[in-house]
């Protein structure tokens, strides 16, 4: 009779202990978790704080007393891991109520220990009405404190998924909420331009984006409270702070045991297996190959964690699945907005040694007749010499998940933006348009690879630049309403007979709304001699900087 | 005092714009404009165009995706 011990009891622990129960009806299945709780979705505790999720068990996908009782697994919660002896196969394991230390013997072993919040080693670090959100008990801590009443301006430390939907969340109850975050950028792994978008909708919904800032100390009250956090820029009023800085693989026990780690993760194979005998890791405390570059990569979703989970039973004796590995697939949810992305980015590409072309093509999201159609701006990456997609980005109001998904498949299997472009996609005006989005940006690509037209990104485009001409083909109207300061605006109509206001000879980049009107215009200055002509991508709809 | 409608439905931004800029050129201070538009990014375009010439926006109503908006022109 096998004995399986796994260490760690949210996602992929539980995944692994519930299929190790189908799979080996008869093994003696034991999951220790120093957590309170157990099989928790931990994604969901953003909404939870903001209410959508009303109570705290709605979280819960099983208890404790239903591993016992439905399913024969032994969990201990408050027990946590001390040391493995890999030789004799043993784990100690300490009571972290009554402090006593067992010795658990294991057949096998699967480590899904997780990952931990980055705390920022900064003074004030330690005050009241601070917290992290990674497990219930730090989302429950939240909404006790903004069920309080005394929360009114929040400072959110770190601009990635969990600090942005905690952002919202906490602005949903009220909150003046500031994000502040180290990198230039927020959402790391999108590219520029997306994750200036989504910052400017962030502040329309009046939550305060600081990029490029570091948090320098947090002040208290007498009481022992936070009520201020000071920046490298600024002091901001913080009745409450919260770290979503990143987190880091929880792999102090492992590493003392022998395990091999590079990076801070647990580096494991495509069969889950770590270096030593009977060990697997799983979930966010493990490596996970990325399927384009090979690379043992940190990517720490629930996705993949209840994958490898579910996955490593198979592997428990012979090597029978294999893990395929990760394109970096992610979407948020930020308000009315939505942002998803999926293999490498720009710089990754470009890092990897491709020679990279990219389009940002705004669409709407089903038949822009159709009542209810909302923009979405697609950005794709590709390699000009195979004209292979590397990347994909979607964001907008409208609905992004089916084309992230659409092209995360044609991702993993190798698609070219030819093949993109021929793809039977689903069509019905309520649901698509005839010229499917990622089928209208498959083909702004296949006009950029064969040359026909130059494009420039609004991250490089350059507007204290006297010498660029920066010509804006769309009515009186549309620019009346928003335009980019320094734009001249000849509508495309007047463009022929108007030519002679413009100068041949400087750089000139053209602007519209989405790029269709740039596209025809720059063809006819380039017919007209002029001799440096670009577009700028996704026109004013992508544009995420200021307009007047 | 005037009052005239445009039905814009179905037009795709700068339709809609277009339609209302060309009927405020012909129409006199005071008139009265209503548009119906589906392009959801009217709703933005319109509060800033009215922000910016000398017109007013008397209402502005969304209502399953049909965005119905009435303008009145400035002196």
């Amino acid at each position: 009779m096998m004995k399986l011990l796994i260490i760690g009891g949210v996602a992929a622990g539980t995944k692994a202990a519930a299929r190790a129960r189908r799979e080996y009806p008869d093994a003696e299945v034991t999951i220790v978790t120093q957590d309170d709780y157990v099989a928790y979705a931990g994604c969901g505790l953003p909404y939870f704080v903001g209410g959508e999720i009303t109570e705290a068990r709605e979280l819960i996908v099983r208890t404790p007393d239903e591993f016992k009782h439905e399913n024969r697994i032994d969990v201990l919660t408050r027990h946590q891991a001390t040391s493995i002896d890999a030789a004799a196969h043993t784990v100690t394991v300490r009571d972290l109520n009554s402090s006593t230390d067992t010795i658990f013997p294991y057949d096998k072993l699967i480590i899904a220990t997780g990952a931990l919040p980055l705390i920022p080693n900064i003074p004030g670090a330690n005050l009241k009405r601070i917290s992290t959100v990674r497990g219930l008990n730090d989302a429950l801590k939240i909404r006790a404190m903004l069920d309080s009443g005394k929360i009114k301006n929040a400072v959110v430390v770190g601009g990635g998924f969990i600090g942005l939907e905690m952002a919202e969340n906490l602005s949903r109850r009220g909150v003046k909420v500031t994000v502040v975050e180290l990198k230039d950028a927020i959402l790391p792994g999108f590219d520029p331009e997306i994750a200036a978008l989504v910052a400017k909708q962030l502040r329309e919904h009046d939550v305060a984006v600081y990029t490029g800032e570091a948090l320098t100390e947090i002040v208290g009250n007498t009481a022992g409270e936070a009520v201020e956090a000071v920046t490298t820029a600024r002091r901001l009023p913080a009745d409450m702070v919260i770290f979503a800085a990143g987190i880091r693989p929880n792999t102090a026990v492992a590493v003392a045991a022998g395990i091999t780690a590079d990076r801070g993760m647990i580096i494991v194979d495509e069969y889950l297996h770590t270096n030593l005998p009977d060990i697997f890791a799983v979930g966010d405390c493990a490596s996970v190959r990325n399927r384009q570059t090979g690379a043992d990569t940190f990517s720490p979703l629930g996705s993949t964690a209840n994958k490898t989970g579910r996955l490593v039973v198979a592997n428990l004796f012979e090597d029978t699945e294999k893990f395929s590995g990760v394109l970096g697939t992610t979407i948020v949810r930020l308000f009315d907005y939505h942002a998803g992305r999926t293999g490498l980015s720009t710089q990754e590409a470009k890092d990897a040694g491709y020679d990279v072309e990219t389009v940002l093509v705004p669409t709407p999201d089903r038949a822009h007749y159709f009542p209810g159609n909302r923009i979405i701006i697609t950005k794709l990456i590709a390699d000009r010499a195979t004209h292979k997609l590397l990347g994909a980005q979607v964001a907008g109001t409208g609905v992004v998940d089916k084309p992230i998904d659409t092209l995360s498949v044609g991702i993993a299997m190798g698609m070219t933006i030819e093949q993109l472009s021929g793809m039977d996609l689903a069509y019905t005006p309520p649901f698509a348009s005839a010229l499917n989005s990622s089928i209208v940006a498959a083909n702004v690509m296949l006009n950029k690879l064969a040359g026909k037209v130059r494009g420039i990104s609004p991250v490089d485009l350059k507007l204290d630049d006297k010498t660029l001409q920066l010509l804006d083909v769309r009515t009186e109207p549309e620019y009346i309403i928003s335009a980019i300061p320094g734009a001249i605006n000849i509508p495309i109509e007047e463009l022929h007979p108007r030519l002679g206001e413009l100068d041949a000879a400087r750089p000139t980049v053209v602007v519209c709304k989405v790029g269709r009107r740039a596209y025809a215009a720059a063809l006819e200055l380039t017919r007209s001699g002029f001799t440096d002509v670009k577009i700028l991508d996704g026109g004013m709809t992508a544009w995420p900087y200021e307009t007047e | 005092m005037a009052e005239y409608t445009l039905n814009c439905r179905g037009m795709q931004c700068p339709g809609p714009i277009m339609q209302l800029f060309t009927q405020m050129k012909t129409a006199l201070p005071g008139d009265v404009v209503t548009i119906v538009v589906t392009d959801l990014g009217f709703r933005t375009d319109i509060e800033a165009w009215c922000r910016k010439t000398k017109n007013t926006l008397v209402s502005l109503e969304e209502k399953d995706g049909v965005i119905t908006a009435v303008v009145r022109k400035g002196e």
